[in-house]
């Protein structure tokens, strides 16, 4: 089984070409899955493509490579907007899942409980496919179409997220069945901008509730000009029709939607808190 | 012949009279180097050469026949050697202290998961895709019973019991009347299941990952019918065992099997997965605790019934009310056990087998017995100890519960508990909760070897160290009795062409085998006595110098040469005259989040008296480990099985929770209260590594309870049923 190791984006589209490659950046999803299973006949390292690794910002937002591993972005020098990425980052396995990991691989593995999900979707994150004939743009939201499922079309390949510029403040919160290197049975994202005591703007993601990541549009619509704790009073009481939560070993599908509520609510206010008040926890 | 020393009556306290000082002290292990830097071989390391990989393939229906298990279909494989099954191979890992072959399916498939076959090839690689596409047919069975509520085979014992429960239950003033599940646990051990067999002639040596040698020797001569003489086992360092390597596993006997047929070494690793399905797994239960007391907390009536499962033709069943029968005591008292047998992977010993879970229900009770009785539950423990086990009326050989009671809610702040659901800060509730511990110990026949070469010596037996610091306390012990520094002494251990000891389980491995140490070197010192000229209670050893008689010799100059002596022990009449068992007291604080139902735990302490320490420092560690798994009981561990197979669904570390660092707190204390256990064998220790478990987790849901209202009675307490118990409760 070759690997290759490929230094340009043009010589790592032309080995994806032809069917029998698969792209491997991390490895972290992609080896575990095999489990005792065959093994691709090929694969594209794409960690030593020139110019995937890091993150960069240019006039109109972020852009963050098709190889940028976790532990990169939690040691970017970003603004609050990504204080919610950073937070899903810390919680994506462990250090060394972390070090090793991708954002990309996170998103085209495409689970229903990958932790970057919500937090790209409330930054409005899109990303960049490249193939031979050239490069397309889609909304994340657009991307993944479903559990293990996307857009990405065969020899593919995601250079990076393309994060448009924007204030406001981001929180993400994880709820597992134990405190670390688990799988969520609910993960909440925000980016809040306020105005005084008043939300000017909400975005709002959630995942593991859905075979896809949501965003609430409706109840980000309804939040504009609320204060935080109105705020959280409607989280509490909105019905999250944009849910499907089901049962599995995690957790039962009504207690998801219960402890999303609380999610919503508290990542609200994290959102809002700046960085001097320290959130209490346990 | 060696002589085998009976534990007839109480020993002299001889490790307190020797002056190296070294017993009990907390020294790092001696292995611990090699561990950490990679050089410890464990069972799969240190490959010899020449040697072919395996791969068991396993059975995917829940019960059947093999009809044909087609070779044809892997021909294609290159480098492939071999496709080997039949009537030799076993079905699962034998039970702890078996001495004999577990059961041998032939061609029946009796759980999901079963290994039906071993695929052998020149590298893993080739073998892993063999065993992949390896076409097996089978005749499956239908309406297979997996799910042990719902099994028609259910074997019941009739009631051990002590006085008229019913009439006392019915005479109380105070009844409680419960039901507590706890789901199916997995040992989890980081090392996975491994065996390396390499033939000379018609002796097979077997490197392996086992607990107990003494024991496997003849496991896996009888699984492939040959002589145990013609059977060495080498397991000198072995991941993590916690009963999941107390017998002889199908990846050794089948490699033996391969590595006889095609003539040089097979190695097999199981894979995570295979070692979830395929290796003992700790029973489900359903406990049913019914207590009756008097107003003043006086228990009256104690009845503890369980419903466990096994495969069919497995003798064991976990003895879910063992520490329910010694530690209160009532007028009453009834235990019954009914066993239900199942389609799943089969049910063995894992850590502390009885106590891990029975505890959970029993402590569980009591603090629900406490709150019906507005009483503290440190109280209503204290009021309720016995002074002899209520079950047998034999005295307790020591036991400091009282003391470890007392002394935990001293230094745990136990005065600062508040009323159930009154303490919060932000959105989390925070409460305390307590329990008691025990876990009975034992004595198992042990054998061991001390040579003493003037200034060094050397300990060999085949006892085992699973992690848990044999090679550190039996070092100690030498050292103790012969007067030498630790780093004169070399202890082997591992190799069944040692002395037979009892091997690592039932927390029985430090006091049998350092029993059997301890005698080997008195043994020696008897020799060094008449060599001085004085008599025993004169010698002195400290530090490579011997004196007595007025003189001062070397040891060197004493010995030339080696003085070897060998030692056996074994259980005697004091274990029918008393009782023996660790007792403890675990306290926790919890935070519990309003909301989402999370439980974090921000402390814990336990308080234990378990004998004589050996070693402070793995001891200690032992307890702590113990502990994690209390939390781990409490709060996140659950094996879940797929109900129209029986296969298990968690078969993996990312989906069977042990405990993450982040759930265990910064804060998790250990106390030693100094005990001697005279009755228990020579040296006065007692078992440690099990009590640290039981009752632990019982701590953490009591104080959830208080922290919140929840009562979750289907462990583990996950956030879900945390949340929907604090509904239930009103909060
Ligand atoms: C122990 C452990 C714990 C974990 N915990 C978490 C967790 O808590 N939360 C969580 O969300 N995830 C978790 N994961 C999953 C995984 O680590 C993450 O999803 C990670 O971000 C995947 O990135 P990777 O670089 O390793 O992907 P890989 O495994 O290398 O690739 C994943 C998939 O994406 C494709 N791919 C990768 N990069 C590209 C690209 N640039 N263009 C096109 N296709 C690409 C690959 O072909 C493959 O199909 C865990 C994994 C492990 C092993």
């Amino acid at each position: 089984m070759p690997l290759h190791r490929p230094e340009s984006l043009s010589a790592a589209l032309e080995l994806l070409q032809g069917g029998r490659a698969v792209a491997l950046a991390g490895g972290t999803d992609l080896y575990p899955a095999l489990r005792d299973g065959t093994p691709p006949p090929e694969m594209v390292d794409l960690t030593r493509v020139d110019g995937l690794r890091g993150i960069s910002r240019s006039e109109t937002g972020w852009r963050i490579g098709g190889a940028t591993t976790w532990t990169q972005v939690l040691k970017a020098d970003l603004p609050p907007l990504f204080n919610g990425l950073k937070a899903a980052a810390r919680e994506v396995g462990s250090v060394q899942i972390q070090n090793t990991g991708t954002v990309a691989g996170n998103l085209c593995n495409a689970s229903p409980a990958a932790d970057g999900v919500p937090a790209l979707l409330a930054l409005d994150a899109e990303v960049e496919l490249a193939a031979p004939s050239g490069t397309r743009r889609m909304p994340l939201g657009d991307f993944i179409t479903g559990p293990r499922a996307t857009h990405l079309a065969p020899g593919e390949i995601l250079t990076a997220l393309l994060i448009p510029e924007a204030d406001g403040r981001g929180a993400f919160f994880k709820l597992g069945a134990r405190r670390y290197l688990v799988i969520s049975i609910a993960m909440v994202s925000a980016v809040v901008e306020t105005e005084g005591d008043a939300i000017k703007s909400a975005r709002l993601a959630v995942g593991a509730c859905s075979p896809v990541a949501r965003r609430l549009p409706a109840l980000e619509a309804a939040l504009a000009g609320k204060t935080i704790s109105q705020a959280g009073q409607a989280a509490l009481t909105y019905d999250y029709p944009e849910l499907s939560p089901i049962d599995d070993v995690r957790a039962g599908a009504g207690y998801r939607r219960e402890a999303v509520a609380t999610l919503v609510a508290r990542a609200i206010g994290q959102a809002a808190l700046t960085d001097k008040e320290v959130p209490h926890v346990a | 012949m060696t002589k085998t020393f009976r534990m007839d009556e109480a020993q002299p306290r001889l490790l307190d009279e020797t002056g190296q000082g070294i017993v009990g002290a907390p020294l790092d292990r001696p292995e611990g180097p090699k561990k950490v830097s990679g050089r410890a071989a464990y069972a799969a390391d240190g490959l010899p050469e020449n040697a072919a990989h395996g791969v068991l393939v396993r059975a995917t229906i829940a019960q059947g026949r093999v009809t044909k298990i087609d070779e044809s279909s892997v021909s294609d494989v290159s480098g492939l050697l071999g496709v080997f099954h039949g009537p030799k191979m076993t079905r699962n890992p034998a039970q702890g202290m078996a001495g004999e072959a577990p059961v041998q399916p032939g061609d029946e498939v009796h759980y999901h998961g079963q290994p039906i076959a071993l695929v052998v090839a020149e590298s893993f690689e080739a073998a892993r895709d063999a065993a992949q596409r390896l076409a097996v047919s089978y005749d499956a069975d239908t309406d297979v019973i997996t799910d042990p509520s719902r099994s028609e085979t259910h074997e019941q014992d009739d009631p051990e019991t002590a006085g008229d429960f019913e009439a006392a239950f019915a005479a109380s003033e105070v009844t409680l009347d419960r039901t507590y599940t706890t789901p199916p646990h997995a040992a989890a051990a980081m090392e996975p299941h491994a065996a390396v067999a390499e033939w000379e002639g018609d002796a097979v040596t077997l490197r392996g990952a086992l607990q107990m040698l003494r024991f496997n020797k003849k496991e896996l001569a009888d699984s492939l019918g040959i002589d145990p003489d013609k059977v060495r086992i080498l397991s000198p360092y072995i991941g993590g065992g916690f009963g999941s390597k107390l017998g002889i596993g199908p990846e050794a006997v089948a490699a033996a099997l391969a590595a006889r047929e095609l003539g040089r070494p097979v190695r097999v690793v199981m894979t995570r997965q295979t070692v979830f399905d395929s290796v003992l797994r700790r029973t489900e239960t359903s406990q049913r605790l019914r207590l009756g007391a008097d107003k003043d907390g006086t228990l009256r009536a104690l009845s503890h019934d369980d419903r466990v499962s096994n495969i069919r033709d497995e003798g064991f069943a976990e003895p879910v009310s063992q520490a329910s029968q010694f530690l209160y005591g009532a007028e009453g008292l009834s235990f019954t056990q009914t066993l239900a047998r199942i389609c799943r992977t089969p049910a063995g010993s894992v850590r502390a087998p009885g106590e891990a879970v029975g505890m959970l229900a029993l402590e569980q009770a009591m603090d629900e017995l406490a709150e019906e009785l507005g009483m503290c539950p440190v109280e209503l423990r204290l009021k309720n100890l016995p002074d002899k086990n209520p079950m047998t009326d034999q005295p307790f050989s020591a036991t400091r519960l009282a003391d470890c009671l007392r002394e935990g809610a001293e230094q745990f702040g136990w005065g600062e508990r508040k009323p159930m659901g009154e303490r919060r800060e932000g959105d989390w509730y925070v409460g305390m909760g307590m329990a008691s511990a025990a876990r009975s110990n034992m004595l198992i026949k042990s054998a061991a070897r001390v040579r003493l070469t003037g200034d060094g010596a050397v300990v060999e037996t085949d006892m085992t160290d699973i992690g848990t610091g044999s090679y550190a306390i039996l070092g100690q012990i030498t050292a103790e009795m012969l007067g030498l520094p630790i780093a004169q002494v070399e202890v082997r251990l591992g190799d069944t062409s040692f002395p037979g000891a009892s091997g690592s389980g039932g927390s029985f491995g430090a006091s049998s085998a350092g029993s059997a140490t301890f005698l080997a070197a008195k043994a020696i010192r008897e020799t060094l006595a008449e060599r001085m000229g004085c008599s025993l209670s004169e010698l002195t050893l400290q530090n490579g110098i011997a004196r007595g008689g007025n003189r001062e010799v070397p040891l060197s100059q004493l010995v030339d040469g080696e003085l070897v002596e060998e030692a056996s022990v074994e259980s005697g009449s004091t274990a029918d005259s008393h009782f023996s068992a660790g007792f403890g007291a675990h306290f926790a604080e919890v935070a519990v989040h309003a909301y989402t139902g999370e439980v974090r735990v921000r402390r814990m302490l336990g308080v234990m008296a378990m004998g004589r320490i050996l070693n402070e420092k793995t001891a200690r560690s032992q307890a702590l480990g113990g502990m994690i798994w209390g939390i781990g009981s409490a709060l996140t561990e659950k094996l879940t099985h797929d109900p129209r197979t029986g296969h298990l669904a968690t078969r993996d570390l990312a989906n069977y929770h042990v405990p993450a660092h982040a759930d265990v707190p910064g804060d998790l204390k250990v106390v030693f209260l100094e005990e001697r256990d005279d009755m228990a064998n020579p040296i006065q220790t007692k078992g440690i590594g099990e009590l640290g478990i039981s009752g632990a987790g019982a701590a953490i849901l009591n104080a959830v309870r208080n922290a919140c209202g929840a009562r979750v009675y289907d462990m583990p307490a996950t956030p879900d049923r945390v949340i929907t118990a604090m509904d239930a409760a009103g909060f």
